[in-house]
């Protein structure tokens, strides 16, 4: 509430301020818009953008020209080009993000250019002269007192760009754009839809541009000159020298970038040689830039500060899994109850083949029965790994069918399975390094809330935000205590902690949604005998909540010790399958996997 | 007809040796050197004022030509190394690259200024006729050198152990430096070639752009473009990508009106991107990969 009152009074002090004054404020605040749009997409999820020039134009170009000449409202003109062009932004994603990386920034840099040109060649955009922006009306006499309307408006377009951003990044959503950027495959068998969240969030980006692009209308003289590939350069610039992935960072830099060559008044020239410079040096000396910067030195003042501790230990597991209060608004637990199939997990008839004419498997029918643990062994290339990721959607098989708990599942992707009550781990935990272990775990659980996505945009100001927030803290807290990882390590980001930890957070994530199927991959790999005893409590602890959990090891005195049915595999055939102690003393086992 | 194809191709050929310079860089290092057509402008700037003071041609051209090799290897100091040694996968390098094209261009204009100066006449002069075709010998010239570049770029990559290494390096790295390949000078030879590939461009196109500091970022989109239309992971595939847009551009040119050039390479590029995203002749390798994995399935049912 005060710091409203305080946003207020301030645009009120430059309302009434000289025009010079308002007019650093105009620019700084429309390029702080984009440039927060931007990081939106570079910083969260990793898609650098080169088209957010284009998009600006198109919202600029768009409102004067429907003002001019068709003549519409500029105030119902706001939420058609907010709108338009934040489905012109779904249209080039669901296009351009098949593929991501440098692939799209290709072209989204061509939609710039292309803009670019349609703009200098019409008639309608008036050639490379461009057109004069729309007059913004000013407030009726009796509310003079206002000073000037356009830095009201230009204000309050910030204002809504800032809540945006700030609500996602306090969202339970931004943990998971993080994990989209930089753990596809973890985000995915989480139940998170990353191709769709990611062209819905380029989608809310561009109409974020759109709307600065309506700001900027206002401003004078639109010319093709402004929204050039160097603009939207300019743009990534503002955003890295700022500060990636920061609340103030995009804002620091549009200000700095967009009043450097106003205040600086140079020869232009030399003006762009300079800024060439600033290219240069932003990127090779303060590449985390000026906010990452400072919250370094920060960290660094409080550390020393701080006495430091030695590494905590990991605890004895408690056994409270399946036990976490459920909050009200988290879905049903939709998976069935363990006992309504005959197996939890039924895979018949599987074949698939990365290429085609080599067969990866051939024929393997895979079934669990629910509420045991079951071991999948087999030698090195025997095909193992792949029939966990078309078990968990990662692939598809080319034959056979799969079903969790009675319901077909082959033809669904990955992050529709943890509806049917499937979670799963990977060999090497890759999850978000930047954020603390509980917010990782906290993906584990997004999968169980409705309209996360939509929410997030102003999620603190949503009682059921906030609500959602707390209960998904203290279900991840729940789940990692049960791996025997307490306080002292919910905090910690996932860079800061050593391998075995990060499994156990791993495994904290996949449990955390309470699935009936937990599907793991080389669990131990690189942990300590310790750690290796530990796994095997929590295993059984999980089956006796009525969790069926399959392990995938290559350590044959685990499996034969926890597992209750063991399947073992060989070069993509299938060799033998039935209690743990009948296939230890299967000859044919022998012969394949123990080498006796 | 024919006098289309040819001046498309002579165009072509331009934009070719232009993506041949991107290509030849990120083949190595997996960096697009943003400054490549301030480089090419560099090239045609040197030679032109060189030349204005009464050095002689032959002087001139090599010096413009030496001229973009050796800023190719500074961009990599500059811009690329301090970048690459901080993370090798960022895309960080489109901006310093960038920041490098800018400078570039604005120092040239400082120095001599934004008007267009004459570049010295060539082969320009005298026409030959083919079938009916009428072309400059500056535009056979053209066609020849990319012709004879492609050729012996693959000769020079497939054929000798440096071009090997090389493409070791441009499939890992991390691992080529490991059995002793030095990637620093692998990465220095990238860029020097890649100036020289557009220094080459530039004397070559010189005689018709004239000499102006903002050719850069024309011919620098312009072989961007063809590079995107091509295929950015084959360096001889781009080369095929300049000559398909300078065809397509004479086309538009010729059939649909004197401004289409602005726009219709935009409309191939994107085109291209969005149905065959790894370019025209990559999908080519695409389709040969089909075609194997077909035939062997083929052989394994009759078996």
């Amino acid at each position: 509430m005060a710091v409203c009152l305080l946003y207020a009074a301030a645009t009120l002090g430059l309302a009434h301020s000289s025009n010079y004054q308002q007019g650093l404020f105009l620019v700084a605040a429309v390029f702080s818009i984009l440039a927060l749009s931007l990081d939106l997409v570079a910083g969260m999820l990793g898609l650098y953008s080169l088209g957010h020039a284009g998009l600006f134009a198109l919202g600029a170009y768009g409102t004067t020209i429907l003002n001019s000449h068709f003549g519409w409202n500029l105030f119902a003109l706001l939420p058609v080009v907010v709108v338009g062009v934040g489905v012109v932004g779904i249209i080039i994603g669901s296009l351009a993000l098949r593929v991501s990386g440098l692939y799209f920034a290709i072209t989204s840099f061509i939609f710039t250019l292309i803009v670019g040109v349609v703009a200098s060649d019409s008639t309608i955009t008036g050639g490379y002269q461009g057109l004069p922006g729309p007059i913004f009306p000013n407030f009726p006499s009796a509310m003079s007192s206002f000073g000037t309307a356009l830095v009201w408006a230009v204000s309050g377009a910030l204002l809504v760009a800032v809540i945006v951003i700030w609500s996602i990044r306090s969202s339970a959503l931004y943990p998971a754009l993080l994990a989209i950027r930089d753990a596809e495959p973890f985000a995915a068998s989480a139940g998170i839809n990353t191709a769709l969240t990611r062209v819905l969030m380029f989608g809310l980006s561009a109409a974020l541009a759109g709307l600065a692009g309506w700001t900027f209308s206002f401003l004078g003289f639109i010319t093709p000159g402004q929204f050039n590939g160097t603009t939207s350069i300019n743009i990534l610039v503002m955003v890295i020298l700022g500060g990636m992935n920061t609340r103030l960072g995009p804002i620091v830099g549009a200000v700095f970038i967009s009043l450097f060559p106003v205040v600086v008044n140079w020869n232009p020239l030399w003006q762009e040689i300079l800024f060439g410079a600033i290219f240069i040096f932003v990127i090779v000396f303060v590449p985390e830039g000026f906010v990452g910067v400072i919250s370094r030195i920060a960290r660094r003042i409080r550390a020393g500060l701080t006495p430091s501790s030695a590494a905590p230990e990991v605890n004895e597991p408690t056994t409270s899994l399946g036990h976490g209060s459920q909050p009200s608004s988290a879905l049903p637990n939709t998976s069935v109850s363990a006992t309504a199939a005959e197996f939890a997990l039924e895979a018949r008839n599987i074949s698939f083949s990365y290429v085609a004419g080599v067969t990866v498997l051939n024929n393997i029918d895979f079934v669990v029965r629910p509420g045991t643990i079951h071991g999948l062994i087999g030698p090195n290339g025997s095909g193992k790994s792949t029939l966990v990721n078309l078990l968990s959607g990662q692939l598809t098989p080319s034959k056979g069918t799969v079903s969790l708990n009675g319901h077909r599942v082959e033809t669904l992707k990955a992050p529709k399975r943890p509806g049917f009550g499937l979670m799963r781990t990977f060999q090497t935990a890759v999850m978000v390094r930047e954020v603390s272990t509980e917010d990782n775990v906290t993906i584990g659980l997004i999968h169980k809330y409705r309209w996360i996505t939509a929410r997030s945009l102003i999620w603190p100001f949503l009682p059921s935000g906030r609500r959602d927030s707390r209960s998904m803290k203290s279900s991840a807290h729940g789940a990692l205590r049960s791996v025997g990882l307490g306080e002292e390590w919910t905090r910690t980001k996932v860079a800061d902690i050593p391998h075995g930890v990060e499994q156990l957070t791993q495994l904290a994530a996949a449990c955390v949604g309470l699935p009936s199927i937990l599907l793991l991959d080389e669990p131990l790999a690189g942990l300590s005998a310790g750690e290796i005893a530990q796994v095997a409590t929590i295993l059984r602890s999980l089956r006796s909540s009525g969790v069926t959990v399959i392990v995938v090891e290559h350590q044959t005195r685990f499996i034969f010790d926890v597992c209750d049915e063991v399947t073992v595999l060989a070069a993509g055939e299938f060799i033998k399958t039935g209690q743990a102690s009948e296939v230890r003393s299967d000859d044919r086992v022998r012969e394949v996997y123990l080498g006796q | 007809m024919l006098q289309v194809l040819l001046t498309g191709l002579a165009t072509g050929a331009i934009y070719g040796l232009v993506a041949m310079g991107y290509a030849v860089v990120y083949y190595v290092t997996r960096v697009i050197n943003f400054a490549t057509g301030q480089l090419l402008m560099a090239s045609i700037m040197v030679t032109t004022v060189l030349s204005m003071h009464g050095t002689p041609v032959a002087l001139a051209l090599a010096a413009g030509v030496a001229t973009s090799t050796l800023g190719g290897v500074v961009v990599y100091f500059l811009a690329v190394r301090p970048v690459l040694r901080f993370n090798r996968l960022s895309f960080a390098w489109l901006v310093s690259t960038l920041g490098v094209g800018i400078i570039l261009e604005s120092l040239a204009a400082v120095i001599w200024g934004t008007s267009s100066l004459p570049f010295p006449n060539l082969l320009n002069g005298r026409d030959v006729s083919i079938l009916g075709a009428a072309l400059t010998w500056q535009q056979i010239l053209t066609i020849g050198i990319a012709l004879f570049t492609v050729v012996g770029f693959e000769i020079f990559r497939k054929r000798t152990l440096f071009g090997k290494i090389g493409m070791a390096i441009s499939s890992d790295p991390d691992i080529a430096s490991a059995i002793g390949a030095n990637v620093t000078s692998y990465a220095v030879v990238a860029f020097a070639l890649g100036g020289l590939l557009v220094g080459v461009a530039g004397i070559l196109v010189g005689p018709l752009s004239f000499a102006n500091p903002y050719l850069g970022e024309s011919f620098g989109i312009s072989g961007f473009v063809a590079l995107m239309i091509g295929g950015i992971e084959q360096p001889a595939a781009s080369m095929g990508g300049g000559l398909i847009l300078g065809v397509l551009t004479i086309l538009a040119n010729t059939y649909i009106n004197a401004q289409a050039s602005d726009w219709f390479p935009f409309v191939v590029v994107m085109v291209v991107l969005l149905v065959t995203p790894n370019g025209v002749f990559m999908s080519g390798g695409a389709i040969k990969g089909i075609w194997r994995r077909f035939q062997t399935s083929r052989v394994e049912a009759k078996s």
